[in-house]
């Protein structure tokens, strides 16, 4: 098993595992594992350096930068996984409802897909965000809205071909129902799809909701989150104290980068043609 | 004038390598017709390939091939070139994939003409449409303005032939020139490939997994089989006495409605 | 024809997505004239007054209807915060926007495409390097390069200023490169590795193969059959990207300061100020909507399959 993981995902890819390995445990065990409240600083141990007490020492709050790290996981995962979900469900399921019954319905339908492709993504969330308030549930369902199109677009170009095949065609002549046939058949065949799919959305959504934290839309303070780590530190790393912010940053780019590593091994689809 | 000894090829796939030819032997005289008949990777197109030196990337070649008395193995730069753009000239199984999908018809001539060998481009845009002509082409224009996409993988073909003529190359290397087209055009482009080629007096190495249409215009032939020329010999003494059971095989599994020289029919 | 097709189209969507982001403001819980007045006590007089000024007591249709009309008038009403001119207020923040997305444009463009030539071109070390490097900037926040490029090259080396958008083209420039540089970086990445990837499948296309067996020169064959092939899909991913940073410019803007379209967006949204949220997204949309109109076009115009099947 192990050897299998090795030949297919090489060096790199390990060590990619790996971390989103860590970064796994450490949002599940942060309560236990934190040494520190997250939320909870003091005046009197500000911008202290690295010790046996503070791992990575204090953000300009007096508050312990690895507690906020391991709870900051937390949050910066929970949205991409909301994000992930969402879209994987609606996107399948919009795919299969156009396919399935064609015509208007298909027509309808990618009319308001096209609709939504004319939104850039931010500016989707930011929109929704303006109307029901900034927070971390209201940013990854926006996003999810946004991240829709494509996922239900590639699945319906498979499912569309997939349909049309002999093997989905004969049952159906043997009058079996749609819904066997898509669950027995069609499913198993598209389900690659839909988990490249969400690696590369998963990616994406990391990095959009932390734009949203940092611009003060996403995550609220005083809570931990990375994107929201990373504003934070922005004076402080200014003012020649930069932990905050380059470790949080550090954390986005090597769990983003770890993903598309392991998501491209795994289907080899380039997240190319995404707008932004 | 084409010697090729002891051709062996190996090519690199994912830090694999793949024998592909093992000691080929074969030679071309100046204004003959060879074939190569074999089925599909069987080695003939790597064969053919290899004397332009246009092999796949990272693959091994030994052996010799010698043309006019260089050998080719050994040719880089500018005498390569040269050897491509005057002497030896290939005409590719797929007209749509050698002609730039981006460029018009005539540019893939005059590029051709005065790219390759040198023409000065206004004499390069004359001669392309006495080349068109000389291929059976009426609406010489219509098609030198033409995209690929425009026009039928017969008509293509032949504008490739016009290309590989334009040089009065001493060799003809032809790789299943037919096989890409409709069954209706097949015969009409084989015709005009085969009437340029003798009345310009050019020698061809013309590869094909249809042993008949190799009889019909090859003076000898080389069967090839995994890499290996199995047998060779001129095409009555293939169809009467073949020696090797692959031989024996091709010839029992063509359709005898159109067997060669008409009326003597397969044997097998 | 194809033109006026999609530019049909284009204000068909330009219409919806107008009432979709009305709706949605119309829809948003708490009612306007409460923000307008901002927590003070009022007589509801006074709230009267405002709903009339505003005519929030008109029906949802007429409403929307009247804004449209204004829209196409190019007015945009006054912000609910300041009681500024929308329109005003855009036209002075448009000019660094766009100017932003501009350079980096340009640095895409050129660095993306630039890099992704080299890396299909070279084998070996130099092709590593640059997968290596453009997986990895793919994978980088535009706020977080944001932040270390102004930690190195503004307060570390004083090399570039720490905040604003300057005075005059050139001061512009200068204040504009390290955030146009941070805007550039995800894109560059993805299009230095499709350009790649083009220049890889076009290096062993038979069309360039075989231009090699005619005897024409290698550097001839690089140029007019491997790059220029490659670019076809390429130009696709520039522009869709080029088009994305229309969102991205947001979140640099905000971390650098600067006063474009993107902060004034920020801002309004966090004030809930929908008069000009609505009116940027109008103009968002609109701007996305010509970008990847234009890149059809572009891509028709150097693709003659294309241009075939649409004649």
């Amino acid at each position: 098993m192990m050897a299998r993981i090795f030949d297919r995902m090489g060096v790199l890819g390990c060590i990619a595992i790996g971390f989103i390995g860590i970064v796994l445990l450490a949002a599940l065990f942060a309560p236990w594992i934190a040494p520190f409240d997250p939320t909870v600083g003091s005046v009197t141990q500000r911008y202290l350096g690295s010790s046996a007490v503070h791992l990575l020492g204090t953000d300009q709050a007096g508050r312990d930068i690895f507690s906020r790290l391991l709870w900051g996981a937390r949050s910066s995962l929970t949205g991409p996984i909301i994000v992930v979900v969402v879209t994987a469900i609606f996107g399948t399921g919009i795919a299969l409802i156009a396919v399935w019954w064609g015509g208007l319905v298909d027509a309808g339908l990618s009319r308001v897909l096209d609709l939504l492709f004319a939104f850039p993504n931010l500016l989707l969330a930011m929109l929704a965000i303006a109307v029901f308030g900034p927070s971390l549930t209201t940013a990854a369902l926006a996003l999810a809205i946004a991240y829709i199109p494509y996922t239900a677009r590639v699945i319906r170009s498979q499912a569309m071909r997939e349909r049309n095949l002999p093997y989905i065609r004969s049952p159906q002549l043997q009058g079996i129902s749609g819904t066997v046939i898509t669950m027995r058949h069609l499913m198993p065949n598209i389900a690659p799809l839909i988990i490249t799919g969400a690696t590369i959305n998963f990616g994406f959504a990391m990095i959009e909701l932390a734009a949203l934290s940092f611009l003060g839309l996403g995550v609220q303070p005083p809570e931990a989150d990375w994107g929201l780590m990373i504003s934070n530190g922005q004076q402080s790393l200014l003012n020649g104290y930069p932990a905050e912010s380059i470790l949080a940053g550090l954390c986005i780019v090597i769990t983003v980068a770890s993903l598309g590593y392991v998501g491209e091994r795994l289907g080899g689809r380039a997240a190319a043609g995404r707008k932004a | 004038m084409l010697r090729i000894e002891n051709l062996s090829l190996t090519i690199r796939a994912q830090r694999e390598e793949i024998p592909v030819l093992h000691s080929v032997n074969l030679t071309v005289g100046r204004g003959e017709s060879v074939g190569i008949v074999g089925e599909s990777g069987s080695g003939k197109s790597m064969t053919l390939r290899s004397i332009l030196r246009i092999e796949p990337d990272g693959s091994t070649v030994t052996g010799r091939i010698t043309f006019d008395g260089t050998n080719v193995l050994e040719l880089s730069g500018e005498p390569l070139r040269r050897l491509r753009s005057h002497e030896i000239a290939m005409i590719a199984q797929n007209p749509h994939a050698v002609l730039n999908p981006v460029l018009a018809v005539g540019r893939y001539l005059v590029e051709g003409m005065h790219d390759a060998q040198g023409m000065p481009t206004r004499a390069a845009k004359l001669r392309a449409g006495e080349l068109l002509e000389q291929v059976g082409i009426d609406d010489v224009d219509r098609v030198l303005r033409s995209y690929p996409h425009q026009l039928s993988g017969g008509m293509l073909q032949r504008v490739v032939i016009a290309g590989a003529i334009a040089g009065n190359p001493k060799l003809l290397l032809a790789d299943e020139p037919t096989t890409a087209l409709d069954v209706t055009t097949q015969a009409e482009v084989m015709a005009i490939l085969d009437d340029c080629r003798r009345e310009l007096g050019m020698a061809m190495l013309f590869v094909t997994h249809d042993l008949d249409l190799a009889a019909a215009v090859c003076d000898r032939i080389s069967v090839m089989k995994d890499g290996v020329v199995v047998e060779d010999g001129v095409p009555d003494q293939l169809r009467d006495n073949p020696r090797h059971p692959y031989t024996r095989e091709l010839m029992a599994s063509r359709p005898a409605s159109i067997a060669w020289h008409g009326s003597k029919g397969a044997t097998a | 024809m194809f033109i006026v097709r999609r530019l049909l189209a284009l204000v068909g969507v330009l219409i919806a997505s107008s009432f979709l982001v009305f709706a949605a403001m119309y829809a948003a819980p708490g009612s306007p004239e409460n923000f307008l007045v901002q927590g003070r006590t009022v007589s509801p007089d006074v709230l009267a007054a405002i709903r009339q000024q505003y005519s929030l007591d008109d029906p949802f249709l007429v409403r929307y209807w009247n804004w449209l009309v204004n829209v196409l008038q190019g007015n945009f009403g006054l912000s609910l915060t300041n009681r500024q001119d929308v329109g005003e207020l855009l036209a002075n923040r448009l000019p660094t926007t766009f100017m932003l997305v501009a350079m980096a444009a340009i640095l895409i463009v050129i660095f993306g495409i630039g890099l992704g030539v080299i890396a299909g071109l070279r084998d070996g070390v130099v092709d590593k390097v640059i997968i290596l490097t453009s997986n990895l900037g793919f994978a980088i926040p535009t706020f977080f390069a944001a932040l270390i490029l102004m930690s190195i090259f503004s307060v570390s080396l004083g090399w570039f200023p720490v905040f604003g958008s300057g005075e005059g083209f050139l001061d512009r420039v200068w204040h504009l490169t390290l955030p146009a540089v941070a805007l550039s970086l995800p894109s560059a990445a993805v299009v230095a590795r499709i350009t790649r990837t083009s220049i890889r499948e076009e290096r062993g296309s038979e069309h360039s193969v075989m231009a090699v067996a005619r005897g024409v020169r290698n550097a001839l064959v690089v140029r007019r059959h491997v790059i220029r092939n490659s670019m076809l899909p390429v130009t696709t991913i520039v522009g869709v990207h080029i088009a994305g940073l229309i969102a991205g410019s947001f979140v640099v803007e905000y971390a650098f300061t600067l006063d474009g379209i993107g902060t004034l967006l920020v801002n309004a949204v966090q004030r809930k100020d929908f008069a000009v949220v609505q009116a940027i997204a109008i103009i968002l949309v609109a701007a996305f909507g010509v970008m990847n109109l234009l890149v059809d076009l572009l891509y028709a115009a150097i693709d003659p399959r294309v241009r075939g099947v649409r004649a």
